[in-house]
C-alpha cells in the first residue's frame, strides 16, 4: 500500500498544536475533522483577534515550524456583527521541509517516509480566523516579513477585498489594472455581478438592435 | 552599456500565457525582474458567489485549461468538505484514473513548450502527438477535449466507457516508451545540459518560505506532496513514491525541475494502471449515471456558518479551495469561494530566481517552473 | 590540368560576345568619316584652323571591343550565375520544409492530402461516399478501400494509429509543396513596408541592402561547375571570405536602427557571435587553400580531382578541418544551434523583429543564400566538388571503366555540385532538428576557447601534411586513409562518455555552476 501520513498520527500532532496556541490570549483553537472523499483528516481551527494575530504567527513559525503560508483569504461581512464585519482566514501548513544535506560535494535527497514522520516533520494544516470590526478602512498585521508565501497573497486580498495589512511593503494592485480607482475593491458584497438585475441596452444577444429607450446612448 | 527596462509581454513567444515580466538587463545580465499579472483576470471568484455549487466546476475546469481536470476536482473535494458527502469507493478510483491522465497531458504540454524555449523545436510536436492520446482518454471520460466538468458532488459524472481500461493501458504503454525519446533528445544532448543546469537555483527551505510547492519543490531533493502528506482520494491505497531529484549543492536547477517532472509522468501512468487494475467492481463494468456506486446523494445547500477547504496536488504545486458557506438562495450558492494558485506564487519567485543569470536563460527559467497563467489570474 | 567538362557556359557565353562584337565590328563602315571643321584665315588669326575628329568607326570600336566584350561576357555570366542560383536554391527550403516535417512527424501537405481518403488512423469520418444519392458513391469507396489497404495506416488499436502515423508515405510525396516558396514570397511583397517611428530611416533602409548585396556577391565567386562562375579571379578565395564577412555589418545596422532593445541586443548577439566564429572559419579555409595550394577556388576542386595532382576529397585528408567548417559555417548563417540572435523565445524575431515586406522576405532568403553558400563552399572545399564519387577509380576499372567515363562524360559537373550541397543542407537541417540553441555567452566561449585552438590545430596538420606528405603527385593511398582512420577514431572516444568516474570528475567546459552535473546517460542509474 502507499505510504501516507496516518491520520492518527496527524490528529496527535494537531492536538499537540492546539494545547501550544492556546496559551496565547485572544487565541481560541481547536481540533477539527474534516473530510476529505473517503480520509478523515484533522485540522487546526483557530479564531484569532486581530491583536493576538502577530504574537501568535510568530510563535507558529519560530516554535512550531509551521514553514508555509498556503491562502490568505479576505472576506466581507456587511449582515454580521459589528465585530465580525471583516474576515481574513489564513491557511497554512507545516510541510517539515528541510534543505537536503550536502555531504561530500554530493547533495542526498531527504526521502520522508510518511508514516514514520513526528513532530516537527509531521504535515499539518491550520486555519486561523481573523475577525475585524466594522471599518471603511479594515486591516491586520502584516506576515509578510515571516513567511514570503503571504505576500503576494496578501496582496490580492488588498487588491480585490480592501482589507489593508500593517507593515507589508510594497502594496500594489496585482490581478487588476493599476489604474484602478482608489477605492474599488469588487469581492466588497455592494458590488453586484452585471448578472443580477443588469439591464441590457441592446434587444438581441449578439447586439445589433438597440433597445428604443437607448437609441443615442454611448455603450 | 547602461541598464535598461525590457518588457517582456504580455505578447511574446516566451510567457506561456498572458502576463508582463519586466526585466532590468545591463548588457546581457539580468538585474531586476518585476512581473506584472491580471490580464485574464475573470474575477471566477466574484462569479461563484452566484453560482450554485453544481455550476461552479465548470469555472474551476477554465482555471487553468492546460490541466481542467485537477482544478474541478480541488474544487470538488472542498464542496464535499463543506457539504459533508461521503463518496463511493469506485468514483475515487476513476476520479484518480482522471486527476492522473490529466497531470500526464499537462506535463506533456508543458514538455512540449519547454523543448521551443531552449530552441529544440521537434519535441514540440512529439509532446503534442503524445498529448493527443491522452486527450483521447479524456475525451472519452469526460466529453470533451479540453474542459471536461468530470466530477459531480458525491460522485463523478458517468463511469468508465466501455473499452476504456483496454485502450488506457494500450496508450500507457506507448507512452512509456515514447518517454525514452523525450528522454534521448533532452539528457543526451550536451546543448541542453549546458543551457538547463546550473541556471535558477532554488533552495527548498526558501521555496517552501515562499510558498512554492509541486515538481518545483521536488527538484530540490525533498520529497514533500500533498497526496501522501494530506491524503485524499485512494492514494494510500496504491504503490507509488513522489520522485524526488538530487539537485546540486546551490538548489535546484532547471535540470532538476524538468527531471522531476518527466519522472512525474511516468508514476502518474503507473498510478493510472495500477487503479485500473484494483478498480472496485473491475475496470470493465459499466454502471449507469447516478448509479450509486459512482454517485453519492448530496445536499444542495450550506448553511451560513459552515466552511470546506482542501488543499490539492495540482500539476503545477499545491492548489486550495476554501469556501463559505450560507450564500444567495439560503445556501444554495456559496458565500465566498477563495482559490489559491500555486502559480500565482511560484511567479514571483521564480522572477526573482532569474537575477544574476542572463537574458538568454530568462525563458529556461521560467519555463522550467511551467506557469499557467489562467489559475495565476483567475 | 584544369577540370573540364561539356557544359562550358563560360566558354559559350565568351564565344558568343566575341562573335556578336565581332559582327557589329564588320556591320560599322570601315571607311574614315571626315568631321573636320576648317576655320578659314581672318583678319585675327592669317592661318586656317582646322577642327574636330576624323572618325573611323571600326577602328575606334576595336579599340574599345576587348572591354565590351568582356562586359557583355560578364554581364551574361553573371545573369547566368544569378539565375541557376536561385533556381537551385528552391530545393533549399523545399528540403528543409520536408525533412524538418518528417522529422517532426508533422502532417504537412502530402499527408493531408491523403487524409482525404485515409481519414483519421484508417477510419474516415462517416464514410461520406455513401450519402451520395442513386448509390453514385460505391467507386469512391471502393477507391477508399484499396487505397487504404496499400498507402493507409495501420495498427491493432485504431486511436494508437493516431499518433503512431510513422509510416514511408510513398515516393510521390515529393510534389505538394513545391509551390510554397513561390506563395510566400508573395506573399512577402504584397505586405505593408512598416517603419518604426524613431528608427533611423537612412541606417533602417541601409541596413538590408548591405545584407542582401553581400551575400549574392558571395555567389559571383562561387563556381557551381568547371566553367560556370561569374568572375574567377586568382584569389577567388580571398574575395569571397572577405565579402561574406560583411553581412554582420548589416545585422548590426539592422538591430540598432530599428530603435527596439529587442532587436538592439538581438543585433548585439549577432555581430559578437558572427566576429567570433569568423576567424575560426578563415582559418580552417586557410588550412584548406595551404593543403590545395591554392587561393583559387577551381584550382582547390582542380586539386582533388586531378589524377596527377591530388585525386583525394579534401574531407579525408582534413576530416577536422571539414568538421570545423561546417560547425562555423552553421554559426556564420545562424542557424540551430546558434541562433540565439533571432531566437524566437525570448527575442521574438531578434535583429530583424521590425522588419515587414519585401524586406523581410529577402533577408530571410538572404539567410537560406548564405546556408546554400555555405553548403556549396563545403561540396567545393572538402567534397571534390565536381567530381563524382570514385570517379578516377570506375573510370580506370578493367572491363567496365568505359562506360563509366562515358556516363561521367555526359553528367555535367554541376549536378554533383548541386546534390553535394543539397545533401548538406539536410544535414544542417537535420542538425537543426535536433539540437537545442545555446546560449549566446556559451556560444561566444566555445568560438573563442575550442573552435580557434582546434582550427590552429587544422592549420598545422594541412601544413604539415602538404610539405611533408605530398610528393607532387597524386596522394600515397596511406595518408588519407590513415588520416581518416585516426580522426575518427579520436572522435568517436571523445564523444562517448560512458565512464561515471570520469564523468564525476569531468570539468565542464561551459559556464556553469552546478557541482554536481548530470551527464548524457547519467539518468539510467
Amino acid at each position: 500500500m502507499g505510504m501516507t501520513v496516518s491520520p492518527d498520527s496527524q490528529k496527535a500532532a494537531a492536538e499537540a498544536l492546539v494545547a501550544a496556541a492556546s496559551g496565547i490570549d485572544g487565541v481560541d483553537a481547536e481540533v477539527a475533522e474534516r473530510s476529505s472523499g473517503t480520509n478523515p483528516r484533522y485540522v487546526v481551527v483557530a479564531n484569532a483577534s486581530p491583536g493576538s494575530w502577530r504574537t501568535l504567527a510568530e510563535k507558529l513559525y519560530s516554535e512550531h515550524a509551521v514553514d508555509h503560508c498556503s491562502m490568505v483569504t479576505g472576506i466581507h461581512w456587511p449582515e454580521g456583527d459589528a465585530e465580525r464585519k471583516w474576515e481574513v482566514v489564513y491557511h497554512l501548513m507545516r510541510t517539515g521541509v528541510r534543505d537536503p544535506p550536502n555531504e561530500n560535494g554530493i547533495v542526498r535527497p531527504v526521502i520522508v517516509n510518511p508514516s514514520k514522520a513526528r513532530g516537527a516533520s509531521m504535515p499539518l494544516e491550520l486555519e486561523i480566523h481573523v475577525h475585524l470590526p466594522d471599518s471603511t478602512t479594515p486591516s491586520v498585521d502584516s506576515v509578510q516579513d515571516i513567511w514570503v508565501g503571504a505576500d503576494w497573497n496578501e496582496k490580492e486580498t488588498w487588491d480585490l477585498v480592501g482589507i489593508d495589512f500593517d507593515g507589508h511593503q510594497g502594496m500594489r494592485r496585482v490581478l487588476q489594472p493599476h489604474e484602478t480607482p482608489k477605492g474599488y475593491h469588487p469581492l466588497q458584497k455592494q458590488h453586484h455581478l452585471r448578472y443580477h438585475g443588469f439591464v441590457e441596452m441592446y434587444d438581441d444577444a449578439q447586439g445589433f438592435m438597440r433597445k428604443p429607450a437607448d437609441v443615442g446612448k454611448i455603450k | 552599456m547602461a541598464e535598461m527596462w525590457i518588457s517582456m509581454g504580455p505578447q511574446h513567444p516566451m510567457t506561456h500565457g498572458l502576463w508582463t515580466l519586466k526585466v532590468k538587463v545591463d548588457g546581457e545580465t539580468v538585474v531586476d525582474t518585476e512581473p506584472d499579472l491580471g490580464y485574464i483576470h475573470r474575477g471566477v471568484e466574484k462569479i461563484c458567489e452566484s453560482r450554485d455549487f453544481t455550476q461552479i466546476t465548470t469555472y474551476c475546469d477554465r482555471l487553468c485549461y492546460a490541466s481542467a481536470n485537477t482544478w474541478s476536482h480541488a474544487y470538488i473535494y472542498a464542496a464535499e468538505d463543506l457539504l459533508e458527502v461521503e463518496v463511493p469507493e469506485r468514483a475515487e478510483y476513476i476520479r484518480l484514473v482522471a486527476i492522473e491522465l490529466q497531470r500526464v497531458a499537462s506535463h506533456l504540454m508543458w514538455l512540449g513548450a519547454y523543448g521551443p524555449d531552449i530552441g529544440n523545436l521537434s519535441v514540440m510536436v512529439w509532446c503534442l502527438r503524445e498529448r493527443e492520446m491522452m486527450m483521447d482518454l479524456l475525451q472519452e471520460l469526460g466529453g470533451s477535449r479540453m474542459h471536461y466538468n468530470f466530477p459531480r458532488i458525491g460522485g463523478v459524472k458517468r463511469d468508465l466507457p466501455y473499452g476504456f481500461a483496454q485502450r488506457a493501458r494500450a496508450k500507457l504503454k506507448l507512452f512509456l516508451n515514447r518517454i525514452q525519446e523525450y528522454e534521448a533528445l533532452f539528457d543526451e544532448s550536451t546543448v541542453f545540459l549546458v543551457r538547463s543546469q546550473g541556471v535558477g537555483y532554488a533552495k527548498p527551505e526558501e521555496m517552501v518560505n515562499h510558498g512554492v510547492t509541486g515538481p518545483n519543490l521536488r527538484a530540490g531533493g525533498v520529497n514533500y506532496d500533498i497526496r501522501w502528506a494530506h491524503p485524499y482520494s485512494v492514494y494510500s491505497e496504491l504503490d507509488w513514491a513522489p520522485p524526488v531529484e538530487r539537485s546540486s549543492i546551490k538548489g535546484a536547477d532547471c535540470y532538476d525541475r524538468y527531471r522531476v517532472r518527466v519522472e512525474e509522468m511516468r508514476v502518474s501512468a503507473s498510478l493510472v494502471l495500477q487503479a485500473l487494475d484494483k478498480m472496485p467492481g473491475g475496470a470493465d463494468t459499466y454502471h449507469e449515471p447516478e448509479d450509486p456506486m459512482i454517485l453519492a446523494k448530496a445536499p444542495s445547500r450550506a448553511p451560513e456558518g459552515t466552511t470546506g477547504a482542501h488543499h490539492f496536488e495540482d500539476s503545477r504545486g499545491e492548489s486550495m479551495f476554501y469556501i463559505a458557506g450560507g450564500g444567495e438562495g439560503r445556501g444554495k450558492q456559496p458565500y465566498r469561494v477563495s482559490i489559491r494558485s500555486p502559480m500565482f506564487i511560484t511567479i514571483p519567485y521564480a522572477a526573482k530566481c532569474m537575477i544574476g543569470y542572463k537574458v538568454a536563460d530568462i525563458p529556461a527559467i521560467m519555463g522550467s517552473f511551467d506557469p499557467c497563467i489562467g489559475e495565476t489570474d483567475r | 590540368m584544369t577540370s573540364s567538362d561539356w557544359l562550358d557556359v563560360a566558354g559559350w557565353s565568351e564565344s558568343f560576345s566575341n562573335w556578336s562584337m565581332d559582327n557589329v565590328h564588320d556591320v560599322l563602315p570601315s571607311g574614315d568619316i571626315d568631321m573636320q571643321v576648317t576655320i578659314p584665315s581672318t583678319w585675327a588669326w592669317p592661318e586656317p584652323i582646322t577642327m574636330g575628329p576624323i572618325f573611323n568607326m571600326q577602328s575606334g570600336f576595336a579599340s574599345i571591343q576587348p572591354a565590351l566584350e568582356s562586359f557583355m561576357h560578364a554581364t551574361i555570366m553573371c545573369t547566368v550565375v544569378f539565375g541557376m542560383m536561385m533556381t537551385t536554391m528552391l530545393a533549399i527550403p523545399y528540403i528543409e520544409r520536408k525533412f524538418i516535417g518528417r522529422l517532426m512527424d508533422r502532417l504537412g501537405a502530402t499527408t493531408t492530402l491523403r487524409s482525404l481518403w485515409v481519414g483519421e488512423s484508417g477510419v474516415t469520418a462517416g464514410e461520406w461516399w455513401n450519402q451520395l444519392p442513386f448509390g453514385m458513391g460505391a467507386p469512391i469507396g471502393w477507391v477508399v478501400n484499396a487505397l487504404n489497404s496499400t498507402w493507409g495506416n495501420s495498427h491493432e488499436l485504431e486511436t494508437v494509429a493516431r499518433v503512431n502515423n510513422r509510416s514511408y508515405h510513398g515516393y510521390w510525396f515529393l510534389l505538394p509543396g513545391f509551390f510554397q516558396a513561390f506563395a510566400d514570397f508573395m506573399k512577402f511583397a504584397t505586405k505593408e513596408h512598416i517603419v518604426p517611428k524613431n528608427a533611423d530611416k537612412v541606417v533602417f533602409e541601409v541596413a538590408p541592402v548591405i545584407i542582401l548585396a553581400t551575400t549574392i556577391m558571395v555567389f559571383a565567386f562561387v563556381p557551381f561547375g568547371p566553367h560556370i562562375y561569374a568572375a574567377n579571379p586568382e584569389l577567388s578565395l580571398l574575395f569571397m571570405m572577405a565579402i561574406f564577412g560583411i553581412a554582420p555589418l548589416g545585422v548590426f545596422f539592422a538591430g540598432w536602427a530599428s530603435n527596439n532593445k529587442y532587436t538592439l541586443i538581438g543585433g548585439m548577439r549577432s555581430a559578437a557571435q558572427l566576429t567570433a566564429y569568423e576567424i575560426p572559419l578563415l582559418i580552417t579555409v586557410l588550412g584548406v587553400a595551404v593543403l590545395s595550394g591554392s587561393f583559387n577556388i577551381i584550382e582547390i576542386v582542380d586539386f582533388q580531382m586531378g589524377q596527377d595532382e591530388g585525386n583525394v576529397w579534401n574531407i579525408f585528408l582534413m576530416p577536422l578541418g571539414a568538421l570545423l567548417f561546417l560547425v562555423t559555417m552553421i554559426a556564420e548563417v545562424e542557424r540551430i544551434p546558434f541562433d540565439m540572435p533571432e531566437a524566437e523565445a525570448e527575442l521574438v524575431e531578434g535583429w530583424w523583429t521590425e522588419y515587414g515586406g519585401i524586406r523581410w522576405g529577402l533577408m530571410f532568403a538572404a539567410e537560406y543564400m548564405r546556408s546554400y553558400a555555405a553548403c556549396i563552399l563545403f561540396a567545393l572545399f572538402f567534397l571534390g566538388g565536381w567530381e563524382a564519387p570514385f570517379q578516377h577509380t570506375l573510370s580506370n576499372l578493367p572491363a567496365v571503366g568505359g562506360i563509366f567515363s562515358t556516363v561521367f562524360s555526359v553528367i555535367p559537373g554541376l549536378i554533383w555540385v548541386l546534390l553535394k550541397a543539397w545533401l548538406l543542407f539536410a544535414v544542417f537541417v537535420w542538425i537543426r532538428a535536433s539540437l537545442h540553441r545555446v546560449r549566446t555567452d556559451q556560444i561566444l566561449e566555445f568560438g573563442w576557447r575550442y573552435l580557434l585552438p582546434l582550427s590552429m590545430l587544422n592549420l598545422v596538420i594541412a601544413t604539415i601534411l602538404r610539405l611533408q606528405f605530398w610528393t607532387g603527385g597524386p596522394w600515397d593511398l596511406w595518408v588519407p586513409a590513415a588520416v581518416t582512420l585516426v580522426s575518427g577514431g579520436l572522435f568517436v572516444i571523445l564523444a562517448i562518455d560512458e565512464d561515471e568516474e570520469a564523468l564525476e570528475i569531468q570539468r565542464r567546459p561551459y559556464s556553469t555552476q552546478a557541482v554536481v552535473k548530470a551527464s548524457p546517460g547519467s539518468h539510467r542509474k
